[in-house]
């Protein structure tokens, strides 16, 4: 079976480990961010990178949700019909979902705070 | 998967205890079984909590009054170190992973654990890195910087003793243990299920120790990663952690707590794991949300290594990133909240039988709810500013992990009594061991929560009169002396109920899980046959199951060829793929894990020549107990009549072997990312970070040896593919030439290596570059001597095409030395030429 089936078991830890990725890419590139190309500190969180975080947190957030969607359409028909597939398929689409929330969460603070301080 | 056999029961129990037994006597230092040696682990684990909270009374009582001098500053600050070393490495994990070592295989319904002697071998690691460790309280040298071994605090300068040493040493050892016992339950509880076992009808307790498994094999690699790079920075004047050398001590906080939050929820995961397994019992009702419970889990798993950043809100982040981890260690509590709901409302629609389980399980959800809800105060970082390094944490730190895991803990050992012993335990004197431990444990961390927000440190020895803080911390000590006695009671009720205890009658709670389908006390074997199992609740609903488990009237329900069998199944479904034939008791665990102690010794006391030659012991050890395996005589050799529908694992492509070398290499894996972290974090955070202007290594021998490893692993594999085929002649040929390719990789990188001008103790630059380099050599010559080993098997017959199990099984450590020596390749030499030499 394809990981990338709706059904596989690898799909209930995707979506964490792209928020993963999202949190390593955050909390590293803000770094790299600030000492290479840091924005004038007068500008608070009115900035280019702050803007960045929300753009990239929102977009990565849609689509984490569209494979909530996808999972969750598959649980009914999966497998089958069989009950393994359908458990793995409900709770891959809870865990797209959650991870939906906590990427989009993450990047909250950069509405109020200024990036490099 | 039935097979009925005419055997009668009694002589069918007599075979079976044959040949899963152990030896008698001495010669039980041999056996490899999971009841045995989860045991040894949970008694091993129970004298470390008792070093352990003799300690906390210690200091306790030096905290009593304040300007006390009973115990000096020296002594105390090893006091409080060592409390926290030994209760976090040597009690609370290797206890909770021999809780699990002796459940999982009765509660999916097999015999024994799927790679035995690797249990065997964690248990003698954990115990003798534990007396190493403790070894030093005795010897007056014990560490003094904290659990946590903070640098510069306990590097060569500032700690220039042995306790570092013995610290760093030790827990790198005892985590051997931890690792071995992530692989070995991760493995097992995804491949030897009982037949038909689904994921969706797994015990609750499975998915909580799977993640727990999986966190340790993501979790533990950056500490032993640090401890390493700290020892070779105390033994060897390597430079890591030191500005000067354009090192950072940030990066061995960042190490340790990308290891050490995760360890929260390592310990609390399958103490959570018993309470979702007590609570559906006690309250006769399945459990509620059972998909919600396992969705938290996963959740769980993964936001926990978000957080680490948040015990270092104080050392100068930027104020964005410490939100980002503000927010991620907020987040975490909505999965703890989804559980705390679901068993609220599987006791809210159960009738509740308050047995003194129960209790236990009660007092979990008070205090270890009481502690989540001063996490998340400490997750604000204002507020954790300033609390930060009170007593307030301290207290916070003890709701959580002596509520989060003691506390169930204690409720699982009362539940899972009867199974050990065969006996229930007293009631009354339980009750009272249950009132003491809880209300001295309240008046030791309640009152201390208000200490930390007067404003006492932690770790001081002693404090002025006029501060306040006396009447609180007297309290607290006679709290902590109340609590000493609750153990102490629960001590003389669990020793006087194997002599005076009732007989258990069989399921004596009424509970649905698999393993009171096996004898009480639990037999070698655990079950006779091995049933199917088409539900989450098999003893609800088939109440005959012991019987008819009993009488043989399951799976593998005889022994054939005095071997050890159970099933192998499919991860997904649960349905029986492969017949696995277990190793049998053996001294090769307890030898390895000798000579690992000696090479531990002998650093600790630097005989290096000992250690090299211990070293080169542990190697013999080790590929001795690799070649006892698959096919050779002692182990399952090619018989006319090896049973084919199932058949043995041996004979196929993707046994469980296989499955134990990914697992295996996923915490390798995290090893080398915790390297790569600590590159890119030295290049773009140390204050001195600096390259020398000149590449130190020869890009041309690196790529001819990269060449040459390239072409070993394309052997390999065409080898491989060719046994898939259905061709076996080549193979021998094609490992002969891969040994030579990768000895040719081997021999030059050892050139890379001597030729380089690396100066690893001025610069922490050459320090991190000669540690990969180490690496990758490591790994090439392991994937060149294993295969050598697999050639040597070819020949002698031990691997042919009826026998093509093992160079399937090496083959991802070829795969895996490739994808790092050229991440490596990338990382460490390329991206420098490009951006930022000089």
């Amino acid at each position: 079976m394809s990981p990338w089936l709706p059904v596989h078991p690898a799909q209930l830890v995707f979506g964490l480990v792209i928020w993963s990725g999202w949190f390593v890419l955050l909390y590293g590139g803000l770094s790299v961010a600030c000492e290479l190309v840091p924005p004038a500190e007068k500008r608070g969180a009115m900035t280019w990178l702050n803007g960045l975080i929300l753009l990239l947190g929102a977009a990565l957030a849609v689509f984490l949700l569209w494979l909530a969607r996808r999972c969750w359409r598959a649980a009914p028909a999966s497998d089958q019909g069989t009950d393994s597939g359908r458990f793995v398929a409900r709770i891959a689409a809870g865990v797209y979902l959650t991870s939906a929330l906590a990427a989009f969460a993450l990047t909250l603070p950069s509405v109020v705070m200024a990036p490099c301080l | 998967m039935t097979n009925r056999t005419n055997q009668p029961a009694e002589e069918l129990h007599q075979e079976l205890e044959r040949v899963w037994g152990n030896q008698p006597g001495w010669r039980a230092g041999s056996a490899v079984n999971h009841t045995t040696v989860g045991l040894r682990f949970l008694v091993t684990g129970l004298g470390f909590f008792l070093v352990g909270g003799l300690l906390a009374m210690l200091v306790r009582t030096q905290l009593a009054l304040p300007e006390q001098d009973i115990i000096g500053p020296e002594l105390y600050n090893q006091l409080f170190t060592m409390h926290g070393t030994v209760m976090m490495f040597l009690f609370a994990i290797p206890v909770l992973e021999g809780a699990a070592m002796y459940l999982i295989p009765k509660m999916i319904g097999t015999r024994d654990l799927v790679f035995p002697r690797l249990s065997a071998l964690g248990y003698y690691c954990y115990l003798f890195g534990g007396l190493i460790i403790l070894s030093s309280l005795v010897l007056q040298i014990a560490p003094d910087a904290g659990w946590f071994m903070y640098t510069p605090l306990s590097n060569a300068e500032f700690s220039p003793g042995e306790g570092p040493d013995f610290w760093l040493l030790g827990i790198t050892f005892v985590e051997i243990s931890a690792i071995s016992a992530g692989v070995e339950l991760v493995v097992s509880i995804l491949r030897t299920r009982a037949n038909g076992m689904a994921l969706n009808k797994m015990p609750i307790f499975c998915w909580y120790i799977l993640a727990m498994a999986l966190m340790i094999i993501f979790g533990f690699p950056p500490l032993i990663l640090g401890s390493i790079l700290l020892e070779l920075e105390r033994a060897a004047g390597w430079v890591f952690f030191d500005v000067a050398g354009g090192g950072d001590p940030l990066l061995w906080q960042h190490l340790f707590w990308l290891f050490g939050h995760p360890e929260v929820y390592i310990i609390f995961l399958p103490a959570a794991g018993i309470v979702s397994t007590l609570i559906p019992v006690f309250a006769q009702r399945p459990l509620v949300g059972y998909r919600w419970i396992v969705l938290a889990i996963i959740v769980m798993g993964f936001i926990s290594f978000g957080l680490w950043v948040h015990h270092m809100f104080t050392v100068g982040i930027p104020q964005l990133a410490l939100a980002f981890f503000s927010i991620a260690s907020m987040l975490v509590a909505i999965p703890t909240a989804i559980q705390i709901f679901a068993w609220l409302a599987t006791l809210w629609i159960g009738k509740v039988a308050f047995r003194l389980p129960m209790l236990w399980v009660c007092g979990f959800l008070m205090v270890f709810v009481a502690g989540g809800l001063t996490g998340v105060m400490l997750a604000l970082v204002p507020f954790n500013w300033q609390v930060h390094d009170t007593h307030f944490v301290v207290a916070h730190m003890h709701y959580v992990l002596v509520g989060g895991m003691l506390f169930p803990l204690v409720a699982g050992f009362y539940y899972w009594l009867p199974h050990v012993s065969g006996r229930m335990p007293s009631d009354t004197l339980g009750r009272w061991g249950f009132w003491l431990f809880f209300g001295g444990f309240n008046m030791t961390f309640l009152l201390m929560h208000l200490t930390g927000l007067l404003g006492m440190p932690r770790r001081v020895y002693t404090y002025d009169a006029e501060m306040g803080w006396g009447w609180l911390n007297l309290l607290s000590s006679v709290g902590g002396f109340v609590m000493a006695i609750g153990v102490a009671v629960i001590i003389l009720d669990i020793t006087l109920h194997f002599r005076f205890g009732r007989k258990a009658e069989c399921n004596p709670w009424n509970a649905d899980t698999l393993e009171w389908a096996t004898p009480m006390p639990a037999s070698a074997y655990n079950f006779a046959s091995l049933p199917d199992i088409d539900t989450r609740h098999p003893m609800w609903e088939h109440p005959d199951l012991p019987h008819t488990i009993e009488q043989g009237h399951h799976g593998l329900g005889e022994v054939m060829y005095e071997r050890r069998d159970i099933f192998g199944s499919d991860a997904i479904t649960g349905r029986v793929r492969e017949v696995i034939h277990l190793p049998t008791n053996s001294w090769l665990p307890l030898q390895t894990a000798a000579v690992i102690a000696v090479v531990c010794v002998s650093l600790l006391v630097k005989a290096y020549t000992v250690a090299l030659i211990a070293l080169c012991g542990v190697l013999f050890f080790a590929l001795r107990w690799s070649w006892h395996n698959g096919a050779h005589p002692v182990a399952s050799p090619w018989r006319e009549d090896d049973p084919v529908d199932p058949p043995l694992h041996s004979r196929t492509f993707d046994g469980p072997g296989l499955w134990g070398m990914v697992v295996s290499l996923m915490a390798n894996g995290t090893l080398y990312v915790s390297l790569l972290f600590g590159w890119f974090y030295l290049w773009t955070a140390a204050p001195q970070w600096s390259m020398p202007a000149q590449a130190p290594i020869s890009l041309w021998s690196l790529l001819a040896s990269g060449t040459a490893l390239v072409l070993a692993v394309v052997v390999y594999r065409r080898g491989v593919a060719q046994l898939r085929n259905g061709s076996d002649a080549p193979l021998q040929g094609a490992l002969w030439l891969a040994t030579g390719l990768g000895a040719l990789h081997v021999g030059l990188l050892v050139w890379v290596l001597i030729s380089a001008p690396l100066a690893p103790g001025d610069l922490a630059h050459d320090a991190v570059l000669t540690v990969m380099l180490y690496y990758l050599l490591l790994h090439g010559s392991l994937a060149s001597i294993l295969t050598a080993l697999q050639a040597l098997r070819v020949r002698i017959g031990y691997v042919s095409l009826r026998l093509p199990y093992e160079p399937v099984v090496v083959q991802p450590f070829w795969i895996y030395t490739l994808g790092v020596f050229w991440m490596s390749f990338a990382a460490f030499v390329v991206l420098p030429m490009v951006w930022g030499a000089g």
